[in-house]
């Protein structure tokens, strides 16, 4: 295993200074890098030319430019030496200062995104897979493969039009008339209606009452002008809460499982305790304080669940946590809300909270929870953008994967010995089918911090692929080696992992020592 | 690139040879259930529709079509550019699909772009799927050292940024006759080299996936059999092992080249793509999105063809892999349904019977 | 993302100072009146740019971009800045700035008491004369053939006119400074001292070692003029300085040390958020010169133009300028009825195809033919129209139609003959031949391939034979004059307005004169020309050598490029600006309602 590890790194560092060779070449040739000086009748064109070939070093010939880059480069392997040279880019600044802030910026844009896209993707897949060749399935590959045909930035530009400008319009005067109510109403009764499978009869009361839950909402909302000052109260938290506690209980343990449920319902009580003492300490939050809330918040569940026992003490535990953690997020959501109407009514934002372009409003000002929900506001509409064109392949792949698995012998043997359909597919089918899934996962988690080169420039955030572009565009290597470096060595990595990660999941696969 | 996610990525799933079915072979099988799989049949009737009409109207390579304009016609303008088309009463009119601001007909650059859209596809789905089962199944075949330098190799392909390459093609295509026989070829050619070139660098995926269908496949009994009988390497690459692992190749074919041409479009969009005055429906979105509140017809047209060829291969690439996939019948769609509907084992237990 | 916005701005910001040079006749001391407007003072304002400041000095070669030199503008003063009519005006409430003698000529600068920069230090003579050793390129000996000397300061700009002048003379007080051209300049105006003083010498001085900015200026008078045939050894402190002046204002945060962004004008920077967006606030000291209005202006970053016309319409920016094209215009357009204010107007560069004088266009009359088949009013209703209702075809090589002497050069300049296509003078010029003609332009650049498809279309009607010559952005830079082509069509970025661009382009075997044009009369009009500091004789001779152009059948000018800029209900004052200074050129008159 070590001597694999070893050979595969070593390999690695063969290849990466090979293909980097290579890259410093392609960039080089990519282009003429005194194109804006050619056709210029300024009287000092030579000088200019002069100076930009002083600078990119242009009269030494590209491959021992690439040896001195190397020079440089090859530095930032010394620890703790902090002599890393990178170069600088055509506007002089550091290479690795422009990567570092760039990377965070990429990470913000695409983390999100990413993790929705998986958890969504999966689900959807394995709901597909279920139920293959219902009205569900066909319509969810045909959502997917849609999304997927349709070009980024076309996407970016619909988005911000009816997701950023019309909803701004809307926040204006958040009136929803009834027609429209109705017809949202419809719309959901039939998506659920679809989605609900079974007996038609059974898909018709699905589709009725979510038709008249959705409609009656809405025009609630509609008088209560619930869209300016939004909110949950404990009331909503305690109802969603049960709801939570019999859908985690429903998945994780079955419900058959009594003392599970129990569990599940105490730590729904325990969070709408926990509601009202813990307010006060809210309007103090730092980000910290909200991770160590929810570690704290997992703890508990675990805690209930422990004392609960049961038959198996462990699916209590499992159960009681998942359902603390989701009530604890409803009350981190509705802390949002309740910050929402002085976000809303800030001075820079001007009662247009939903934003085209950037990370964050410049100057904002504010606690905590205006921050995060600026940050919020400007990240929504990129992460919506990215999750719906990356969503196919997720789903696909999961899909295909899961209709596999589920024919397998073993599946048969555990339908065959009695086991409930959610044993199979939760306990059998759903762990085996996420084997394949892992390994691409690590494989775009990889890939991610090469940004996106597109949704980027469109969202006007300057992150990695800004910056690999910027490079191309002005034919300096510099800037695109440093994004290379950094793409090709996480990819790398997590290729192994992934490798690594198949092996140990999937005990038929072993890796060659 | 997160927009690339998705990309090309298929089935890895091993596929074992049709043993069940009497006296259909697999090709009868495959079709069977393929003609049974109505998305992949509507999805080949519109592509089959998109192609003619694509190359019959605007004329290819040199053979002239039956529609009026080229697309690199320029007309006076009807209706300051708008659509002519329309349903009450259905008329065609002399713009179709409207026209630009210098006046080209829109239909006509269209069809010219869904040409060329296709050409790249088609090319990069050959060079791809070619290199793809070359190095996959030579590594996957013989490993050892063969296994080694070409999956090392795959490795540098893949972390090698397409964009970069994108760009260097770009600018070879930009150029005139000049310099390298590379280099005329390109600017003479610059759809097809676009084509080669990215085909050249697509097959990473595909490789990687036929050498695990062999890695498999070499070991199983009748790849033994066949050597003892006297076959040589060749041949059971070719006669045995690979008529076992065209289901994986034809699915994720399809879906690099559906890949293939939102590459294209995204490559346009960032000016390294295809050159004007040719075009292709990439350029043309790009060239036109911010007609999208003005000039609408100008990025609807050429949107809805790409939508359409994506949509179209995506699906045919989805009905090839369920009828590829032996085990696929197997699961019974319905019956699980109703399982999942009651907690009730014996269900389950009746549902096995059926097999 | 667009290419080719980075490229124009930094060869724009180095040039077109020196265009403007030809416009500045009218600018006799007029002080700039802030309008007493109705617009109460106060308030903030967004403007969205395209590219992300990376530098407080942007005069370097590196920091030479629109962003930098736009922040600059905006919190530096100086004797003077250019109005949106191309106009010098001057700032006496900073300085004086006069012409104390023409020969030779000698420009007298007098800084006035109280301009000081925010950290309290006086703006004296020593700042203005690290601004001259900057521009001048006085003390550089190196000689880039040989590979010898020093180059120290590594300005951007056009270093000919300034590098005439001797070592300044300097008042005792520090208030006062005289320069001396050893040749008459015409660009003299715009030479030094504006529109921003921008580096604080005393803050150099410091760093570098020096005790003040009185050691700097001593440092500076004992330095002799470097030769590059007789270089010699760097001067270690000058070196020291020319580093800082070069790099040590580059920062894409706020720097820790506030002396790296000192103010001498209206607005001071109080925030960089890398690569996002910048924010000023006003320098509360600032009297000495148009007051500015708003209390903050914030600067966002937003590279492409459909992002930007959305950031518009939800609020998030102000002003924006984006690349116009029909469909930016039109859809900016459609916001007017939310209030939002369009501006189109002209830039100063123009696009113009050029035969060359050899190959099929040897003979004048296959050149006249060609001419007339072009369809200059067709292009420019279909390529500017759109955006501009106002465009018609530009008809001077020399001037644009914002110069007063357009109209004049125009009427008898000769333009008149190419008024409409031709088709049938072309056929008769061309006597049955049909020349293949093969035409060079940027494929890259949508309004070069759409010139090119109509050109080819009604050329072809005349006969002529066109062979598509277009060229990737990387390569058709390079092929300009290397005669692979018979004609090409491009723009102009700078010349055409400035004077000494005239001679670049049109002067024989001159750099920039790629179509090998060549007339001893006009050769001899241009030595004159640039040696003419006299405005109305300036426009004469110009006059002069337009016609000899258009008589020789060079060529046609095609249409000016366009500009946009749009600006919401909350702002007012903002006015559209042909140059590269853009809406910045009166930020101070910016209000929120």
């Amino acid at each position: 295993m070590v001597t694999y590890i070893v050979r595969r790194l070593i390999t690695a560092a063969l290849i990466l200074l090979g293909a980097s060779f290579l890259v410093y070449l392609l960039t080089a040739a990519s282009g003429d890098p005194l194109e804006e000086f050619r056709a210029s009748s300024a009287p000092n064109k030579q000088q200019l030319i002069d100076a930009r070939t002083e600078l990119l070093q242009l009269d030494t010939p590209a491959p021992l430019r690439y040896f001195k880059w190397l020079g440089g480069a090859a530095q930032c392997l010394i620890p703790f030496a902090n002599s890393c040279d990178l170069g600088k880019n055509i506007a002089g600044q550091p290479i690795t200062d422009a990567l570092g802030h760039a990377l965070i910026q990429t990470l913000t844009l695409v983390t999100g995104a990413t993790i929705l896209a998986i958890l969504i993707g999966i689900t959807l897949g394995i709901v597909t897979a279920l139920r293959q060749y219902s009205t569900l399935d066909y319509g969810v590959t045909f959502m997917a493969f849609l999304f997927f045909s349709l070009p980024i930035f076309w996407v970016a530009v619909l988005l911000k039009e009816f997701g950023a400008i019309g909803f701004n319009d809307f926040l204006r005067n958040p009136d929803v008339p009834i027609a429209s109510a109705l017809a949202i109403g419809a719309l959901a009764g039939v998506i659920t209606a679809v989605a609900a499978g079974g007996a038609m009869g059974r898909r018709l009361l699905t589709g009725g009452v979510a038709f008249l839950f959705v409609s009656a909402v809405l025009m609630y909302f509609s008088a209560t002008e619930w869209f300016k000052n939004p909110g949950l109260g404990p009331v909503v938290i305690a109802i969603a809460g049960v709801g939570i506690a019999f859908a985690v209980t429903l998945l994780s343990a079955g419900l058959k499982n009594r003392k599970a449920l129990q569990s599940a319902l105490i730590a729904v009580g325990v969070g709408l305790v926990v509601y009202f003492v813990i307010q006060p300490l809210l309007d103090e939050a730092t980000f910290l304080m909200i991770v160590l809330l929810a570690v704290a918040a997992v703890l508990v569940g675990l805690g209930i669940g422990f004392l609960m026992g049961g038959y198996d003490r462990g699916q209590s535990m499992r159960a009681a946590a998942l359902t603390s953690f989701l009530v604890g997020f409803l009350i981190l959501l509705d802390r949002y809300m309740q910050a929402w109407p002085s976000y809303f009514n800030n001075s820079r934002v001007r009662g247009r909270p939903i934003a085209t372009i950037g990370a964050s409003t410049p100057n904002i000002e504010g606690d905590f929870w205006i921050l995060s929900l600026d940050s919020f506001t400007h990240l929504i509409l990129p992460t919506l953008a990215l999750i719906l064109i990356s969503l196919a392949g997720y789903t696909r792949f999961t899909r295909a994967s899961m209709l596999e698995i589920m024919n397998m012998d073993y599946i048969r043997t555990a339908r065959a010995k009695g086991l409930s359909e959610r044993t199979v597919v939760m306990r059998h089918a759903f762990r085996n089918a996420l084997i394949p899934i892992a390994t691409i996962v690590a494989f775009d988690i990889g890939g991610l911090i090469g940004g996106a080169v597109i949704t980027e420039s469109v969202f006007s955030v300057r992150g990695m692929g800004f910056l690999f572009l910027d490079g191309i565009q002005h034919i300096d290597p510099n800037p695109v080696m440093g994004v290379f470096i950094c793409v090709a060595i996480t990819a790398m990595v997590f290729n192994l992992i992934a490798d690594l990660a198949y092996s140990a999941l999937d005990p038929r696969v072993r890796v060659k020592a | 690139m997160a927009e690339d996610a998705g990309a090309g990525r298929g089935d890895a799933a091993g596929i074992e040879p049709i043993l069940e079915a009497r006296g259909l072979s697999q090709g009868q099988i495959v079709r069977k259930r393929f003609l049974g799989h109505s998305g992949a049949i509507i999805g080949l009737v519109v592509f089959a529709i998109i192609f003619i009409v694509a190359f019959t109207s605007v004329g290819y390579a040199g053979i002239p079509g039956w529609w009026k304009y080229s697309h690199e016609d320029v007309s006076p303008l009807v209706n300051d550019g708008a659509p002519t088309a329309s349903f009450f009463p259905p008329a065609w009119g002399e713009h179709p699909f409207g026209q630009d601001r210098i006046g080209r007909d829109l239909f006509a650059m269209t069809m010219r772009g869904a040409q060329q859209s296709i050409t790249i596809m088609i090319v990069i789905g050959l060079i791809a799927g070619l290199i793809g089962v070359i190095v996959g199944a030579l590594s996957g075949y013989f490993r050892g050292w063969t296994e080694a330098i070409l999956m090392r190799l795959t490795d540098v392909i893949i972390i090698i940024p397409a964009l970069l390459l994108a760009a260097v093609m770009a600018q070879l295509a930009g150029r005139r006759d000049e310099g390298s026989w590379f280099a005329s070829f390109a600017s003479n050619n610059g759809v097809l080299a676009i084509g080669i070139f990215l085909g050249l660098i697509s097959w990473v995926g595909l490789a990687r996936l036929m050498r695990g269908e062999f890695l498999s496949l070499r070991e199983r009994e009748f790849v033994d059999a066949a050597r003892i009988s006297g076959a040589s390497n060749g041949r059971i690459i070719f006669k045995h092992i690979l008529p076992n692992a065209i289901g994986v190749l034809i699915v994720n074919v399809t879906l690099t080249m559906s890949a293939a041409i939102l590459t294209e479009t995204a490559l346009s969009y960032l000016g390294v793509g295809v050159k004007a005055p040719d075009t292709s429906l990439g350029l043309l979105i790009s060239q036109n999105q911010a007609a999208f509140a003005t000039r609408p017809w100008l990025f609807w047209f050429p949107g809805l063809f790409i939508v359409l060829i994506c949509l179209s291969i995506n699906f045919i690439g989805d009905g090839l892999r369920d009828a590829f996939d032996p085990r696929q019948k197997k699961f019974n769609a319905k019956k699980a349904a109703e399982t999942e509907a009651g907690p009730a084992p014996v269900t389950a237990f009746t549902e096995l019977k059926d097999n | 993302m667009r290419f080719g916005r980075i490229s124009k701005a930094v060869g724009v910001a180095a040039a077109a100072a020196l265009a403007l040079s030809a416009c500045a006749g009218n600018s006799g001391g007029t002080t700039p009146t802030t309008a007493a407007a109705a617009s109460k003072s106060g308030g903030s304002a967004t403007v969205v740019e395209v590219n992300a400041f990376n530098t407080f000095n942007p005069n370097t070669a590196d920091g030479n971009t629109d962003i930098n030199s736009k922040i600059s503008y905006a919190t530096h003063s100086g004797f003077f800045y250019i109005d949106n009519k191309l106009n010098v005006v001057r700032n006496e409430k900073f300085g004086k700035m006069e012409k104390s003698s023409d020969d030779p000529l000698t420009v007298k600068y007098t800084i006035n008491d109280g301009v000081k920069w925010s950290d309290g230090t006086p703006v004296t003579t020593a700042d203005l004369l690290l601004q001259w050793a900057a521009f001048s390129g006085y003390y550089n000996d190196a000689d880039s053939e040989a590979k010898t000397g020093t180059s120290y300061f590594s300005y951007a700009g056009d270093p000919t006119g300034i590098a005439l002048t001797d070592f300044p003379e300097l008042s005792d007080d520090g208030k006062s400074m005289t320069i001396k051209y050893s040749k008459p300049f015409a660009d003299w105006e715009i030479a030094l001292g504006g529109p921003g003083i921008d580096i604080p010498a005393h803050v150099l001085a410091k760093k570098a070692g020096l005790a003040d900015a009185k050691a700097f200026v001593d440092l500076l008078k004992t330095t002799p003029r470097g030769d590059s045939k007789a270089p010699k050894a760097a001067n270690a402190q000058l070196q020291a300085m020319a580093e800082l002046w070069n790099t040590g204002f580059d920062s894409k945060t706020l720097p820790a040390d506030p002396s790296l962004y000192l103010s001498n004008g209206p607005y001071i920077v109080k925030g960089v958020n890398q690569d996002q967006s910048l924010t000023m606030v006003k320098n509360k000291d600032y009297n000495w010169g148009p007051e500015a209005k708003l209390d903050e202006i914030t600067v966002r970053y937003i590279g492409d133009s459909a992002a930007q016309v959305q950031a518009l319409k939800n609020g998030e920016a102000d002003i924006i300028a984006p690349q116009a094209s029909a469909d930016t215009v039109e859809q900016l357009k459609s916001l007017e009825s939310q209030g939002v204010t369009v501006e189109v107007g002209n830039q100063l560069s123009y696009d113009h195809i050029d035969l060359n004088y050899s190959g099929p266009f040897a003979e004048k009359n296959v050149r006249e033919a060609f001419m007339k088949s072009v369809p200059r009013k067709d292009i420019v209703d279909k390529i500017v129209k759109k955006l501009d209702p106002k465009a018609a075809p530009l008809d001077s090589q020399l001037f644009v139609p914002d110069q007063a002497s357009y109209a004049d050069s125009v009427k008898n300049n000769g333009s008149s003959a190419y008024q409409d296509v031709d088709i049938e003078g072309a056929k008769k010029l061309l006597n049955g031949a049909t020349p293949e003609v093969r035409i060079m332009y940027n494929k890259d650049n949508p309004n070069r391939v759409d010139a090119y498809s109509l050109i080819r279309e009604s050329a072809t009607k005349a006969g002529f034979k066109i062979v598509d010559g277009g060229l990737g952005k990387s390569d058709w830079g390079k092929a300009l004059g290397d005669g692979s082509y018979d004609a090409t069509i491009f723009g102009w970025i700078n010349s055409g307005v400035g004077v000494s661009g005239v001679p670049q382009i049109f002067k024989s075997g001159n750099d920039s004169n790629f179509n090998l044009f060549t007339d001893p009369e006009a050769d001899k009009l241009m030595d004159e020309l640039i040696v003419t500091t006299d405005k109305s004789k300036q426009d004469a001779l110009i006059t002069q050598i337009d016609k000899k152009i258009w008589a020789s059948a060079y060529g046609l000018p095609l249409f000016q490029a366009v500009g946009v800029d749009a600006y919401s209900d909350r702002i007012t004052g903002v006015k559209y600006m042909p140059n590269q200074t853009g809406v910045w050129w009166n930020f101070w008159e910016w209000a929120q309602k």
